[in-house]
């Protein structure tokens, strides 16, 4: 009886996912494909003081890798993300896990308002977000000291985006580690509680191993985030002397491509960030699935 | 839609063929009309502009332009001009200021306009025409000229008993003398936003960043005047004299309106521009001449400036050419630039005009604003050339001096820098460079 079913089938199954396959290699594997040639080709101008006929597109090897990865200005922004992202990450998963559990936790009043609170900042665009928190930086126009502490020192800078960042993200994060702790079976934590547990260890010792996945993927979804960072530089820089056009290896693809006008080397650069992405991932996502198999 | 632009095309053609007697093939159309309408596409960001295209569309009703305000400025413009040129889905004419114009020719954005625009030799002096001819070809009719000039708040400096400062030295004396008076005041500040305004300060001190010389371009960024300008305000910043924060952030504004930027190293269009910035302080500024390096000498530079140029993806570029001219060197255009974007005509008859008589209107409290520019003017020095990844060089001084300022190292350091960014893209694209 079930020989019909697994000939219509094979068939079907081809059928649904065809739009999102056409749909995924049209817009999101061929514009690679193409970025990952561009990032191996170079514009050459003809003779002449400006250049004579038009320019040319020529073959150039792995020069645009090679100038990338042997500028120091690279490293320095690749540098300065990391550091966002070890205020960041640890952060961003700390207070979601925190707020998911304090929201669950039984005396907890008001959790309709306080999780939509929490969550209303992840709807509100980045730039707006930036621009937001900038007035709030700048002394001018600071509410929260701004005038006595340097938003835009040489090492406020740092705490400023990732203050951004974490502020725009938690929400989402929150919600997710949320639905999370809700699915669980509740009858464990009666248990618990009938063993003489109290709210915070029911919490720690409970709730917290059994939401483990689910911190791991919202770590994953940090990290990933962390390795984007754009806007929140991007906004945050015409305020002060701070950020420069190159300050986070997203921003530098960006200023390549768009401000120094060769899109060879800014295919070259996001060439080398989408492997570190990839990295990243299948680190983190190791250490979260042994950290789940440990448990 | 096809036919209808077909067909403008032939009439433009005809109408080419018959003012010039020039051999140019009409392309498509079926039937022609002198009467089709045409329209242009024009993007430019000025405040103000739209009522300038007005005044053409009314005088022109077959030749309607369309204006829009690009999303981005300057070069986040000229870089999308250069992206969609490919594409070729540019506007028919877009505003460039003078320093992008060999970029965008380089790159073939825009075109030459030597066969649509006659006799602008007789119209233009020497300096204004070599902003846009380059290689004998003409890429653009000039609009305006911005010379440098100190604006500074007049009711606060006579309350202070000070006078606009003539000299650099007097500029740093009186920085000295306000800072006494009041430490939270500042006589300005130094933008590591601007780099346009850096180099204008470079050009009065004698600099000249790019030489031509045949196929072979010299670049000296990191010359001796130019590190003269570097070491000067360097100087003031560490004494705490100047505010190191860069122009048109929202810190920035506010100080400018609540009297803590007392002074300002502007250019020409301050005014156009100070009315959204500094509302509160309508009629209490007052422009003098750029402080100078020898007493006397009336040498200035110019901080951004602009002309019209016709894109290569323009169906029309007879047409938009004519646009241009109007708006540049007529009588009628350049009244409506005076009168509606506070615009300085960079023609000399342009400069006599009777509507630059009457001040701009932020400037109401000094009615001979447009005698000071029109002596300004004629005291400008600018580079032989820009160079043509000027872009490149701009991103680098933003860079480079806001590094400077936030690590508070020697502001002559990004100078070096950005030279060697400068001429390094130039040698990567096949630019050749001496030395």
């Amino acid at each position: 009886m079930s020989r019909p079913t697994r000939q219509y089938g094979g068939f079907l199954p081809a059928v649904l996912v065809t739009p999102a396959v056409v749909l995924l290699a049209l817009f999101t594997v061929a514009p690679a494909i193409y970025a990952v040639f561009l990032s191996f080709r170079r514009l050459k101008v003809g003779r002449g003081l400006l250049g004579g006929g038009k320019p040319t597109e020529v073959w150039t090897g792995l020069a645009n890798y090679t100038a990338a990865l042997s500028d120091h200005e690279f490293w320095a922004s690749l540098g300065r993300m990391l550091l966002i992202a070890a205020f960041g990450v640890p952060a961003t998963v700390v207070l979601a896990t925190v707020f998911a559990l304090c929201l669950d936790a039984k005396r907890a009043r008001l959790t309709g308002f306080a999780r939509l609170a929490i969550f209303l900042p992840y709807a509100v665009p980045g730039v707006v977000a930036s621009l937001l928190w900038g007035f709030m930086y700048l002394p001018a126009t600071s509410p929260i000291g701004g005038g006595v502490i340097d938003y835009f020192g040489t090492k406020g800078i740092f705490f400023s985006v990732a203050n951004v960042a974490v502020w725009g993200v938690v929400g989402f994060n929150m919600v997710i580690l949320y639905t999370t702790v809700r699915s669980l079976p509740r009858e464990l934590f009666e248990a618990a509680e009938l063993d003489g547990a109290s709210e915070f260890q029911i919490a720690v010792r409970v709730k917290l191993p059994l939401m483990a996945p689910a911190v791991a993927m919202v770590a994953l979804f940090s990290v990933i985030g962390a390795l984007q960072l754009f806007n929140e530089p991007t906004t945050l820089k015409p305020l002060a002397n701070a950020i420069s056009s190159t300050w986070v290896p997203l921003m530098r693809a960006y200023t390549d491509a768009f401000v120094d006008n060769s899109i060879y080397e800014g295919a070259a650069t996001s060439f080398l960030l989408i492997l570190m992405t990839v990295a990243a991932t299948v680190v983190v996502s190791a250490v979260g699935r042994r950290i789940g198999r440990a448990r | 839609m096809y036919v209808r632009i077909g067909a403008g095309v032939l009439a433009a053609a005809l109408v080419l063929t018959a003012c010039s007697g020039n051999d140019t093939k009409p392309t498509g159309g079926s039937s022609s009309s002198t009467n089709e309408k045409i329209e242009l596409n024009y993007v430019n960001w000025d405040g103000g502009m739209d009522k300038v295209v007005d005044d053409w569309n009314k005088l022109n009703p077959n030749i309607q332009v369309k204006l829009t305000k690009p999303s981005g400025t300057g070069y986040t413009l000229y870089n999308k001009l250069i992206t969609n040129n490919k594409a070729g889905t540019n506007p028919d004419i877009t505003e460039v200021e003078y320093q992008a114009l060999p970029a965008l020719i380089a790159n073939q954005v825009v075109v030459p306009i030597d066969d649509y625009v006659k006799g602008l030799d007789t119209k233009y002096d020497k300096a204004s025409l070599s902003q846009v001819q380059f290689e004998g070809k003409t890429y653009g009719v000039p609009q305006n000229v911005c010379p440098m000039v100190f604006f500074y708040r007049k009711d606060i400096f006579d309350k202070l008993g000070l006078k606009a400062p003539a000299t650099w030295a007097e500029y740093a004396t009186t920085a000295a003398a306000i800072k006494k008076a009041d430490p939270k005041k500042f006589i300005g500040n130094f933008t590591a936003a601007d780099p346009g305004w850096f180099a204008g300060l470079a050009q009065q001190a004698g600099a000249n960043w790019w030489k031509a010389d045949g196929d072979t371009w010299t670049v000296k960024i990191n010359d001796d005047a130019s590190k003269k300008v570097a070491d000067f305000w360097d100087d003031l910043i560490k004494k705490g004299l100047v505010s190191p924060q860069p122009n048109w952030s929202a810190q920035w504004n506010t100080d400018m309106n609540n009297g803590t930027l007392i002074g300002w190293v502007g250019a020409q269009w301050g005014p156009n521009q100070l009315p959204s910035i500094a509302k509160d302080t309508a009629g209490k500024w007052a422009a003098a001449p750029l402080p100078a390096w020898t007493a006397g000498d009336t040498t200035v530079g110019i901080w951004g400036g602009e002309t019209e140029a016709v894109t290569a993806n323009s169906k029309h570029p007879a047409e938009a050419a004519k646009f241009v001219e109007w708006m540049n060197s007529s009588e009628a255009g350049m009244a409506s630039l005076i009168k509606n974007v506070q615009a300085f005509p960079a023609s000399p008859a342009g400069q006599q005009l009777p509507e630059l008589k009457s001040p701009p209107p932020f400037m109401s409290n000094q009615p001979d604003y447009n005698t000071l520019m029109a002596t300004a003017a004629k005291g400008v020095r600018t580079f032989d050339i820009w160079g043509p990844n000027a872009n490149v060089t701009f991103d680098s001084y933003s860079n480079a001096f806001g590094g400077a300022l936030q690590k508070k190292t020697a502001l002559s350091g990004a100078l070096d820098a950005m030279q060697d960014a400068t001429v390094s893209d130039m040698k990567k694209l096949g630019f050749q460079v001496a030395g």
